[in-house]
């Protein structure tokens, strides 16, 4: 199977750019990319589920995926599930041809580990005896153990001719099993084939690209200088609302300093941002990580919305407060009644900036402030995290996008598994992070 | 948007009474449309029948509207339309003031063990509402048999209650007070941060907590706020009309709160015509009833269209 000059875009969003790759039978690929970088795109693309704007793609063979998040009917038992995907097969049958061990398939599905689950969508996957199987992520809740007992299934899968595509942020287990590598940062692909070291991937990984929207911080006169408030970082003294304390660790936290807590989607980012808008009280700006969901009342006008944060509410005097904050943040909107819900992602984060850093916050949480937002939205968004840092508050920037991390961070934590890594200069994060992001540091 | 709503509720209640006229044709009674008509607003006597069934529609109405636009799924307006005239039977003693006084209390505590039972074991108020209501039939069924019954012993209803609404012929005071708190809701929702923050729970409540909403505080307020309406319904039918306890003295008004309702789109001002609607809908079929042998249910049948027909239209997504 073949990929040619692949290209998907979402809006003003190019998540697959002119991509093309080459699929050989009896090959396990592992695919390397940070969050948002394109790979699921890239393989509901590969599997048919969604059609590409540009390129072909050629010698199309059955595929078959097993999604990060489990697609089974919890209240249905291993068989009833397998009966589902393959119809009229004994379960028992279709386990012990998968080569995958199972035990007792009258089990209700929510009763089994989340390693179990993980198999159950193997076994699935199997069954349809795809000519090309993609995992995406599929060690992520596996136990060492029962990764290397999936390792074994894949390398069986390929001795027969099936193509492997193993989708992994896991720097060691790529290198363990797969025969080629290829490596995506947002949505091109950088590096494709050849061996490598674990650091040299990792390197391949965070390396950073002039073009990025971002600016870079190569240069180090950075914006600290600049800053009313870091006099104080000195001496201690004068830092009133310093640490924060998460999972034992604490987290300084000074005045007009932007911390970045970086790390791969779903060590515990989402837990951390929750528990702290529960904790914290003051205030506190929070830019939540799922926009669509948590960021604004959809229903709601984007005058209401902004008012939301506000201990009083005149509808006359919320709408002209939401009218300059409009022409402020530059946000496309025809007036302060237009439901919040009809703005584009990136006039809606702007709605949530205007609302949450016009409060003066002394803590600001942005978690992922710019995940899917185009250039000049994201460079918008930056522009105000520093100019807000500028003005004393204390940032903790929870991202999955290390040139954000870089580009803002003045500190850098890695968050893994739920714990965080002590504090890191950008320079240390540089050569650090990779590796603890991988959990092999 | 509000053009929109608008026209739903007109298209809803007009469908109902076309619907109701023309199988009154299709059936043989060519005359079911004109009683309807003035056996709810044809007179003096049936427009103020119509006003009298008005007023516990309004209150309920309001009760789940304001419920609703919390995203709290009260569907126990009649247990705490009962609570509320339990409570103001005892109040009543004590005066007509502290007899209202007592069924808002009684309706919001009520309501309020089921904003505790979901806080505690987040048990849908869906359910737990519901069943409520049959704690609350029940008890007053053992009041009005027991402790509560008239000293004479009887029938299964209590003794008159010892105060009464301000009444002139067979209009009472609750008119003035339902549409007071009509208005009252609307300010609370649309001109207050508390009813900013109350729709916005409602709407999304995730978003309202990341906003520094306390979305859980805004599930009581509007939990005890919505069973303080009914309660209050249930407080003026029994001082202004009843005069006393019995099983079935709500009648249904709990229920019938929901299709006002969501007739009014859930607007505390829209529910003032919706409740009016209904109550001349009820009472022109007891008109019909009387003079045409048409059985009365043909209200509840206009009641469940419009409840359907305002559904399938309005975007707006229920429970």
């Amino acid at each position: 199977m073949r990929l040619s000059h692949v290209t998907k875009r979402f809006g003003a969003n190019v998540a697959v750019n002119d991509v093309s790759l080459d699929f050989a039978p009896g090959e396990i690929v592992g695919l390397v990319c940070e969050n948002g970088a394109g790979k699921t795109t890239l393989m509901a693309i590969a599997a048919g589920e969604l059609a590409a704007d540009e390129g072909s793609i050629e010698d199309r063979v059955p595929v078959a995926v097993v999604h990060q998040h489990f697609l089974l009917v919890s209240e249905f038992t291993i068989a009833e599930n397998l009966a589902l995907a393959m119809w009229g097969r004994d379960a028992g049958e279709i386990i012990r041809e998968s080569g995958i061990e199972l035990r007792d398939v009258r089990r209700r599905v929510a009763d089994l580990s989340v390693g179990e689950k993980a198999k159950l969508e193997l076994i699935k996957a199997i069954a349809r005896r795809p000519r090309m199987l993609i995992l995406d992520e599929p060690t992520s809740v596996l136990a060492p153990t029962e990764a290397r007992e999936l390792f074994d299934v894949m390398r069986r899968l390929a001795a027969t001719g099936t193509t492997v595509i193993f989708i992994s942020h896991k720097i060691p287990e790529v290198l363990e099993v797969a025969t080629r590598i290829v490596v995506m940062r947002r949505g091109r692909i950088v590096v494709d084939g050849g061996t490598m070291s674990a650091t040299e991937l990792a390197e391949k990984m965070v390396e950073r690209r002039s073009d990025s929207p971002v600016r870079p911080l190569v240069n180090t006169p950075r914006h600290v200088d600049s800053r009313p408030g870091s006099a104080g970082r000195t001496g201690e003294s004068d830092l009133r609302l310093s640490d924060l304390r998460l999972s034992g660790l604490r987290v300084p936290l000074h005045p007009g300093e932007i911390v970045a807590i970086i790390g791969v989607a779903g060590n515990g980012q989402s837990e951390l941002a929750a528990s702290l808008r529960d904790s914290l009280r003051g205030r506190v700006a929070h830019i939540p990580e799922d926009r669509a969901r948590d960021g604004l009342v959809a229903e709601m006008t984007i005058a209401e919305n902004i008012a939301l944060a506000e201990r009083r509410w005149r509808p006359r005097a919320a709408e002209q407060r939401a009218a300059a904050l409009i022409e402020r943040f530059n946000i496309r909107a025809q007036s302060p009644l237009q439901r919040a819900g009809s703005l584009s992602g990136g006039n809606q984060q702007k709605v949530i900036l205007a609302r949450e850093l016009e409060r003066q916050p002394e803590i600001i949480i942005a978690a992922e402030p710019t995940r899917g937002l185009d250039i000049e939205a994201t460079s918008f968004v930056h522009d105000e995290l520093r100019d807000a840092a500028a003005r004393g508050a204390a940032i903790l920037l929870i991202t999955s996008d290390l040139d954000e991390a870089f580009a803002l961070g003045d500190a850098i934590h890695v968050i893994y598994r739920g714990t965080l890594s002590p504090r890191l200069t950008p320079d240390e994060a540089a050569v650090q992070a990779p590796g603890l992001m991988a959990g092999i540091a | 948007m509000r053009a929109r709503q608008l026209l739903i509720a007109v298209l809803a209640a007009f469908s109902a009474v076309a619907l109701l006229a023309l199988s009154g044709l299709v059936f043989g009674h060519g005359e079911l449309l004109s009683i309807l008509i003035s056996g709810s607003v044809g007179s003096t006597f049936a427009l103020e029948g119509t006003l009298l069934k008005s007023v516990p529609l309004l209150l309920t109405g309001l009760s789940v509207a304001i419920a609703f636009r919390a995203g709290v799924w009260n569907i126990g307006g009649e247990g705490q339309f009962l609570a509320g005239a339990m409570g103001a039977f005892l109040g009543a003693r004590y005066g007509m003031i502290a007899a209202l006084a007592a069924s808002l209390i009684a309706g919001a505590l009520w309501a309020s063990i089921a904003s505790a039972l979901r806080l505690w074991r987040n048990a849908p108020e869906v359910l737990t509402t519901i069943l409520l209501n049959f704690i609350a039939i029940h008890l007053l069924g053992y009041a009005v048999n027991g402790p509560l019954q008239e000293a004479s012993g009887k029938y299964p209803q209590s003794d008159l209650a010892s105060a009464s609404l301000p009444a002139s012929g067979e209009l009472h005071a609750g008119i003035a007070i339902a549409v007071a708190a009509a208005i009252a809701a609307w300010f609370l929702l649309y001109r207050t941060a508390e009813g900013l923050r109350l729709r916005a729970s409602g709407f999304n409540r995730s978003a309202a907590k990341w906003a520094g909403v306390n979305v859980n505080a805004q599930l009581v307020r509007a939990m005890a706020i919505s069973g303080a309406m009914a309660g209050l319904a249930g407080g003026i039918e029994l001082l202004g009309v009843t005069h006393r306890l019995f099983e079935r003295v709500a009648a249904g008004y709990g229920y019938a709160g929901i299709a006002v309702a969501l007739l009014a789109q859930l607007h505390p001002l829209g529910t003032i015509a919706s409740s009016f609607f209904f109550g001349a809908l009820t009472t022109g079929a007891g008109e019909l009833q009387r003079t045409a042998g048409i059985s009365s249910t043909v209200a509840t049948f206009g009641q469940a269209l419009v409840i359907l027909v305002t559904i399938v239209f309005t975007r707006r997504k229920i429970a």
